[in-house]
């Protein structure tokens, strides 16, 4: 008989989360042994990072620049009042860290450029992308397809998230949907509701990949329009030309 | 023919005054239902070029870039304007 890996303590810990319709003792190994980027954790990535690291993904790394202003206080779930006009990555990693000692934070507190993308994605089993420019998710797929690494898009404006899931080599990637970057709006509208469940079904999605437990949402988009209340589930195509993963 | 119009992502808010579902001749294709959504839409409700187009379930590309191709009566045609918040 195989030996667990997790302690009594851990099994104690993730006891609601293991059984039937959930995760199996090996699903949840699997998570422990587990690395997740997730760029930025704002009004998503934060809910992505804190709901992976209570869930007992092995090592969260999250990556975030700039200090906390107050307008990021409506969706910011990993920060406080006690943050405003600081670095925020140093003070999210701290508060990751007090929700579960089982689970390694390691914090970068910038955003990662092409090289840094692309080292982190050697190092990690999977990708979770919450930036509000094309740009840094087109860089940040790109560095996925290379390392062959699962990626999950998630994306929100006003009351309406987006989700995509994609499987490097077998399913769309985010360059195929994209070719060219939409324009960037810096000051986009949100309600912090739609960044939490966008951003806690990203992590949900990761759980799944992870753990091989249900049915991820490979190669599909999801979209959630909390305006109208609609939910749409898109089957994405490859591009044949796609210049990121064509050939992949 | 009906097709069924769903118009999600950054445009979501025109949803409230259009239609959900547009009347097109039998043999009608998808440019001309874009054709006759984009009569709907006043100059500044223009959708993107890089709005993506599903048709049954099925993503085709973007208003920009995408292949016409058939309908049938009943089709849902997804309009996403992307998102990017972060």
């Amino acid at each position: 008989m195989r030996a667990i890996s997790l302690s009594p303590e851990e099994l104690e810990r993730y006891d609601r989360q293991i059984g039937p319709g959930v995760l199996s003792v090996d699903g949840q190994e699997r998570l422990k042994n587990a690395s997740v980027l997730i760029t930025r954790v704002g009004g998503m990535g934060g809910p992505a990072a804190l709901n992976l690291t209570m869930a007992g993904v092995g090592r969260v790394i999250i990556a975030h620049g700039g200090k906390m202003i107050s307008p990021d206080l409506n969706r910011q779930v990993l920060g406080s009042e006690s943050v405003l006009g600081k670095p925020r990555a140093p003070d999210f990693g701290e508060y990751l860290r007090t929700m579960n000692r089982f689970v390694e934070v390691e914090v970068i507190g910038h955003e990662p450029d092409d090289a840094d993308a692309a080292a982190l994605a050697a190092r990690c089993d999977l990708i979770i992308s919450c930036p509000p420019t094309f740009e840094e998710r087109l860089r940040l797929n790109r560095a996925a397809v290379q390392a062959g690494i699962p990626f999950i898009d998630a994306a929100q404006w006003g009351i309406t998230g987006t989700l995509i899931v994609v499987k490097p080599g077998e399913t769309a990637c985010l360059k195929c949907l994209y070719p060219e970057p939409p324009p960037f709006e810096e000051f986009f509208p949100v309600i912090g509701a739609i960044s939490s469940a966008t951003g806690s079904l990203a992590a949900l999605e990761a759980i799944k990949i992870l753990s091989g437990s249900g049915k991820p949402l490979w190669g599909q988009m999801l979209t959630y329009d909390g305006y109208q209340g609609n939910v749409a589930k898109v089957k994405l195509s490859r591009r044949e030309s796609c210049a990121c993963c064509a050939g992949v | 023919m009906k097709i069924q119009i769903v118009y999600t992502g950054r445009s979501y808010q025109i949803a409230e005054r259009l239609p959900s579902e547009i009347d097109l001749s039998d043999g009608a294709k998808l440019d001309d239902a874009l054709h006759a959504v984009n009569q709907l839409l006043s100059d500044d409700e223009q959708l993107p070029p890089s709005c993506l187009i599903s048709v049954a379930g099925s993503h085709v590309g973007t208003l920009a870039s995408h292949e016409d191709q058939s309908l049938k009566d009943g089709d849902e045609l997804v309009l996403i304007a992307p998102v990017a918040g972060g």
